[in-house]
């Protein structure tokens, strides 16, 4: 489903700024795995994300999705496989739009765009409403509210919404629950699940928290330092617990775990 | 102080109004729309008003006029829009750039010459000032707000399509937009062309009003574009809330722009002073909506 | 919405034309528009003033509104003259005369520091007068007396070069036409325009190289940077001959110019026939400035070792 083929990247080479961001990443999803990501800060895990997504290009390696050779497509056109939700809630919705028209965008991820079709027709809006209902949040009765108006939590629920809506080759989550108070978090959590089980998405999970990280998913891969340095598979995984990770990261890196809110996330 | 005198004066602003907010909605389809602040308006609306003085004193139809007026004032934006997403020039850079290289060109467009009259008597043209206040469908005020309202309308018809909608989130959030696959150079360079094709149309119209065309018409146009969308939104924002409503208050905000203008001159203002006068109505508009923001947090505290 | 401005239109509109403006008997309003700050303007309108209060003493109220460089604020002005109902409008500049004529067949308007009134207001087959409600005065240098001038001075000279502002339609008509004269005395001309006041320094610095003498017309730009100019003819030792006294005292060395004050003048007194005489104003000739004077800037021809004709006059 995806092959990330030894990627690697480099920000700013030959500068005082020079950082090494990814060293050879490999990686290789079955479809429907739920692989979760950990690792300290500046590990390279929203990276290794943002190169997917074609935020940047790599340096070497490439990048397939579902059969696809995706390396040097920009990232506009690398939307028609991937469903992104991102840290900052404000990232992934436009927030002088409506809740229904912020939908029909996302319903057309990847599509050419006509300036001679509508852009929100009002049999989709039957669709969105239907959709907005599960989230269990009342926005159903806004569908023509601005979403600059929601909540942090509620628009982290629409944007994974609207990442699922078109069903993506891969989903993309870079944290996105990161910026969400406890509560929020969880019940974002289980909606990402709970699309993720309906849909049968093969998807990506960046987090900070090694329960979240261990209680979801069917993997966890560890990095550190650009590198992918534990890979733990599904037979494994049901045995570990937050301990066993940590021990596991300290042993391969030889250092200790320097992410705060990792460590508070257990 | 004579109040029949300033009345009399308020059929010339509001049509001179009208002329500015057609360009003030291009500048609001940037500013507020894309999200970015383009200067190319200073030279392309002179442009627009360069390509319509020579095809009308060439004899063609001032409509045909104004039509190719809009189609040069799109290609000025295009020249931007390239500057900004191939070369990576900042856009206000990018606009600055073009406006530039506009003077050259509006003046190549006059054939060399830095002004080239439009004569009322001698050729037919849609709006005059000569008319402004004849009370007939002939009076510059009908027809500029019809323009108008065809204008917002159709903006508005696009703005609600496909196309239209994903242009809208390229402006609001580009992040967003590019997840969801939208090419957001080609919709900044798309929404730059045919926000200065706008701005272009406008100087076309309002070289007919004024009787000429001059490469230094429109300096300091975006003030005045920028001055129409916070006065529209600063009186009318309350009102107004739709995308068509938005362009209305525009439109108001060039009205009440040269309004105040009017009254200022009729209560006497040496007109010395009027560039100081506009730079303190514009900076009183702006402020208003920061004060606003100001004070509420106390009033929430208290 | 509409409603608002349905309303706001019929008031404007009814207010407008209810209320006619009777002028009290013999009392009249001069509307006077001037496009810019500027030494010579400034000197045209005081000469207009000066001719009809002269004649008219308090019998006449002058409005004067400058448009601060600003052409697009010359239609609202003069959308404001025509809406007080003034008797007549002086206008000063191309960019002002044209809004005036634009906004009223009806009121007469005097020009004046107009160059061309047949380019300016766009006339096939001028003959001295305009056939509408425009007449005025023409700031157009002798130039056939300048091209003279220029031959007197530096007969040896082969290129000339032309410099003025490409924003000033007059500058542009005037180069054409000395352009033709001293082809004629076998010069070589090349033109130098300039856009704004930050490439004053580069152009002249170009046209130094490449020319003997430099001619500067009757250009508004140019009067404000003369300095400017000055600073690059004066070190390459290349002598200026300009259109106007201003120019000439700033950075050239001699010229034959007219004297804005008088111009304005003149138009003073052609508003007199027209609103106390009754001359049907499209019947009056343009009229061109009264007398040239061949004046020459005595600092600057001793900085260059330039000696003039006795029939020259130092500019004070």
């Amino acid at each position: 489903m995806l092959d990330i083929n030894h990627i690697a990247k480099t920000f700013n080479p030959g500068t005082i700024t020079e950082k090494i961001a990814l060293r050879d990443v490999d990686l290789h999803l079955e479809e429907g795995d739920f692989v979760t990501v950990i690792g300290g800060n500046g590990a390279g895990k929203s990276t290794m994300l943002n190169a997917i997504s074609g935020v940047f290009s790599v340096d070497a390696g490439s990048i397939i999705i579902d059969g696809h050779d995706v390396t040097s497509l920009p990232e506009h056109r690398r939307a028609l496989y991937l469903g992104r939700v991102f840290q900052d809630p404000m990232t992934g919705t436009a927030a002088t739009m409506t809740i229904e028209e912020n939908m029909a965008l996302a319903h057309r991820r990847g599509q050419k765009r006509s300036p001679f079709r509508w852009g929100i027709s009002s049999s989709e809006k039957k669709l969105y409403r239907d959709e907005l209902a599960r989230l269990g949040l009342g926005l159903e009765d806004r569908m023509s509210a601005r979403v600059g108006l929601l909540s942090g939590g509620q628009r982290q629920a629409l944007t994974l919404l609207m990442a699922t809506l078109k069903k993506p080759r891969l989903l993309l989550l870079d944290e996105h629950t990161a910026a969400l108070d406890p509560k929020t978090a969880a019940k974002v959590l289980h909606l990402t699940r709970e699309l993720i089980a309906d849909n049968h998405l093969t998807a990506l999970m960046v987090t900070h928290n090694m329960k979240d990280a261990l209680q979801y998913g069917n993997r966890i891969v560890m990095m550190h330092e650009g590198k992918i340095i534990v890979d733990v598979d599904r037979q494994t995984k049901t045995s570990l617990r937050v301990d066993d990770l940590l021990q596991m990261f300290e042993h391969t890196s030889g250092a200790a775990l320097d992410n705060d809110r990792m460590l508070l996330g257990t | 102080m004579d109040l029949v005198k300033l009345f009399n004066a308020f059929p010339g602003a509001v049509s001179q109004g009208l002329v500015w907010g057609i360009m003030a909605i291009g500048v609001y389809l940037t500013y507020r729309i894309l999200d970015v602040s383009d200067l190319t308006v200073d030279g392309s609306m002179a442009t627009g008003g360069a390509v319509a003085a020579m095809m009308i004193t060439g004899g063609a139809d001032p409509w045909l006029a104004v039509l190719c007026a809009f189609l040069v004032g799109t290609l000025a934006g295009l020249v931007t829009g390239l500057f900004h997403t191939t070369m990576g020039i900042p856009a206000i850079l990018s606009g600055i750039l073009t406006q530039l290289a506009l003077y050259s060109v509006n003046l190549r467009i006059m054939g060399g010459k830095a002004n080239t009259a439009v004569n009322v008597s001698k050729y037919s043209v849609l709006v005059t000032s000569r008319n402004v206040r004849l009370l007939s469908a002939d009076n510059p005020i009908v027809l500029l707000i019809v323009i108008t309202a065809v204008l917002i309308v159709l903006l508005h018809l696009f703005f609600s399509t496909e196309y239209g909608c994903s242009l809208r989130a390229t402006g609001a959030n580009q992040n967003m937009a590019r997840a969801q696959g939208i090419n957001t150079k080609f919709g900044t360079v798309v929404g730059l062309m045919l926000a200065n094709g706008i701005v272009a149309f406008s100087g076309a119209m309002l070289t007919q009003y004024q009787g000429f065309a001059d490469v230094q018409m429109a300096r300091g146009a975006i003030v005045i574009g920028l001055a129409a969308v916070i006065i529209g939104e600063v009186v009318f924002g309350k009102i107004f809330h739709s995308f068509w409503g938005r362009l209305i208050c525009v439109s108001l905000g060039a009205i009440i722009y040269y309004l105040v203008m009017q009254i200022v001159l009729w209560l006497g203002l040496n007109t010395n002073d009027l560039k100081m006068l506009t730079a303190l109505v514009v900076a009183v508009f702006l402020a208003v909506p920061y004060w606003k923001s100001q004070i509420k947090p106390k009033k929430r505290g208290a | 919405m509409k409603k608002i401005l349905a309303l706001i239109l019929a008031v404007c509109l009814t207010i407008g034309c209810a209320s006619t403006v009777l002028a009290e008997e013999k009392t009249y309003t001069v509307g006077i528009l001037q496009l810019i700050q500027h030494v010579a303007l400034d000197a045209a309108t005081q000469g207009f003033r000066d001719a009809l209060t002269e004649k008219l003493g308090d019998r006449v109220v002058f409005d004067e509104k400058n448009a601060s460089g600003d052409s697009a604020t010359c239609s609202i002005l003069a959308t404001d003259f025509v809406a007080a109902g003034v008797d007549l409008i002086m206008a000063n500049a191309t960019p002002a005369l044209q809004a005036c004529q634009a906004a009223t067949v009806d009121i007469p308007i005097l020009g004046t520091s107009v160059t061309d009134y047949a380019t300016a207001l766009d006339i096939d087959n001028f003959a001295g007068t305009t056939g509408m409600n425009v007449s005025g005065t023409s700031d157009l240098a002798p130039m056939q007396g300048q091209a003279d001038m220029l031959h007197e001075l530096f007969p040896d000279a082969k290129v000339v070069g032309m410099l003025y502002c490409s924003a000033e339609p007059n500058s542009v008509y005037q180069i054409n036409l000395i352009t033709e004269m001293l082809t004629g005395f076998g010069y070589e001309c090349r033109n130098f325009p300039f856009a704004d006041s930050n490439d004053i320094a580069s152009v002249t610095q170009v046209a130094c190289d490449e020319c003997d003498v430099l001619y500067i017309p009757t250009d508004n730009t140019a009067a404000s940077y003369t300095e400017t100019i000055a600073n690059v003819t004066i070190p390459a030792g290349k002598p200026v001959v300009a259109g106007e006294e201003g120019i000439c005292s700033g950075c050239g060395v001699a010229t034959l110019s007219i004297s804005y004050y008088d111009l304005g003048y003149a138009t003073g007194l052609m508003a007199y026939e027209v609103l106390e005489n009754g001359v049907d104003i499209s019947t009056m000739p343009v009229q061109t400035a009264p007398n040239a004077v061949k004046e020459y800037n005595a600092e600057m021809c001793a900085t260059l070792g330039i000696t003039v004709p006795d029939d020259y006059v130092a500019i004070q």
